[in-house]
């Protein structure tokens, strides 16, 4: 019995030893265990109740963080980031919209912003060999006339091998330019060089995620 | 035997939660009650806006750091070189940006052959306040321009508002509130880079320092 009480005194002074060590800011966390000791009995349930539903609001909150592939993109510095649990698949640079404006033909005083939208999509469309249906702007934009003919609006080989649609016309595709990626230059969508819009295509889904903030 | 090895294994357990389990806020101090409570009302205020598919801001006074959210995911931090407050008590609500900083937007000239420069973060203003709805004001200010006359004046202009109010107010016979209004310093480039994240209506969320 005597051996008994010795050994599990030891493994007991082990365990709490192991705790003050293993535990993060063990000093903090020592004075609060102390005063934790020292509370009323209620005071103590009431702790327990605090922590169980900070716990609680915690767990409730990160399921709603996305637990598949997503895509990040910060607009401030050109990037665009492939996520999943926390780590980082792609890392690109990006051209996203240059934030001018263009006034819209006729009276009053409409324009189009040239931004890219911020918020949460999601991957709507994945599309291979994209062609661009020009829209009104680009030709105002050049000072050419609006054609008629729905023909005329349809421009093969500017976008890349493919794209990706989050809505209203936004796209993430490639770029004949890729010596402006890391530029705001876009009229809203967002470039990328050929590699990492192949990597992007790849990982990505109809409906994954595209946060764009 | 068995007793002792359930016992190892029990605090062990123990042990590992204890150093894991931290939740949303990695800083937060387990034992203390006011803590507890703060961070809970966060995340009540969070949970709303994290089922939403608009980014918010949490402003989180306790790590001095802004953070873009969206889904209760960081998107992005911004470190906050000081702050100050008044009425912070009434900081408790889930408040609504009313505007974004202006931008000085460059038009596009078709008859140009020129290129028009893009707009960058660099374009953003570096002083700022933002106004909310509930009514709380922000005020954005490089960490460069801080000093007793950068803080004299920041209360000089809060105390002349308020004293509007009160006159106002007191003309109107309606009872009349302190406004709450924060100050953060941060440097040129944090600010310019909130203003730039900033959308209109975006929701923001404060994390105050529990009262000791």
């Amino acid at each position: 019995m005597g051996d008994m009480s010795r050994t599990l005194l030891g493994i007991a002074s082990a365990a709490v030893g192991l705790l003050v060590v293993t535990v993060p800011q063990s000093s903090h966390l020592q004075a609060s265990v102390a005063s934790v000791s020292e509370m009323a009995p209620v005071d103590r349930v009431l702790l327990h109740r605090l922590q169980e539903r900070y716990k609680n609001l915690s767990r409730r909150l990160s399921q709603f963080a996305p637990h598949e592939t997503y895509i990040l993109v910060d607009t401030a510095r050109n990037r665009l980031y492939v996520k999943r649990q926390g780590e980082v698949l792609v890392d690109a640079m990006a051209s996203t919209g240059s934030g001018t404006v263009l006034d819209k033909p006729g009276v009053g005083h409409d324009q189009w912003v040239f931004d890219t939208p911020r918020g949460e999509f999601v991957v709507q469309s994945k599309l291979t060999h994209p062609v661009w249906v020009k829209p009104d702007w680009a030709f105002i934009e050049e000072g050419m006339a609006v054609p008629r003919n729905a023909a005329e609006r349809v421009e093969s080989g500017v976008l890349g091998e493919y794209a990706l649609g989050f809505g209203k016309g936004y796209f993430i595709h490639g770029t004949l330019y890729p010596r402006l990626l890391g530029k705001s230059v876009t009229h809203g969508c967002i470039r990328l060089d050929d590699g990492d819009l192949k990597s992007v295509y790849q990982l990505a889904r109809v409906g994954t995620p595209i946060l764009i903030f | 035997m068995h007793l002792c090895a359930l016992l190892v294994i029990l605090l062990l357990f123990q042990t590992a939660s204890w150093g894991t389990e931290y939740g949303a806020f990695p800083d937060i101090e387990k034992n203390d009650a006011a803590t507890l409570e703060e961070a809970s009302r966060v995340l009540d205020e969070e949970l709303k806006l994290a089922a939403r598919s608009q980014a918010y801001l949490l402003i989180d006074l306790v790590t001095r750091m802004i953070e873009v959210k969206a889904r209760g995911v960081a998107l992005h931090r911004i470190p906050v070189a000081e702050w100050s407050a008044s009425s912070i008590e009434q900081m408790t609500k889930t408040f609504r940006l009313n505007a974004r900083p202006p931008i000085l937007r460059r038009k596009l000239d078709p008859s140009s052959v020129a290129e028009q420069e893009p707009i960058a973060p660099t374009d953003m203003p570096t002083q700022y306040v933002l106004t909310f709805t509930p009514a709380l004001s922000v005020e954005i200010a490089p960490v460069a321009q801080e000093g007793l006359s950068r803080w004299a004046w920041w209360h000089g202009v809060r105390w002349w508002r308020q004293l509007g109010r009160w006159t106002s107010s007191f003309v109107g016979g309606q009872p009349t509130q302190i406004e709450p209004a924060l100050r953060l310093s941060l440097s040129v480039e944090q600010a310019q880079s909130l203003a730039w994240s900033l959308v209109d209506e975006m929701a923001l969320v404060i994390r105050r320092p529990a009262a000791k």
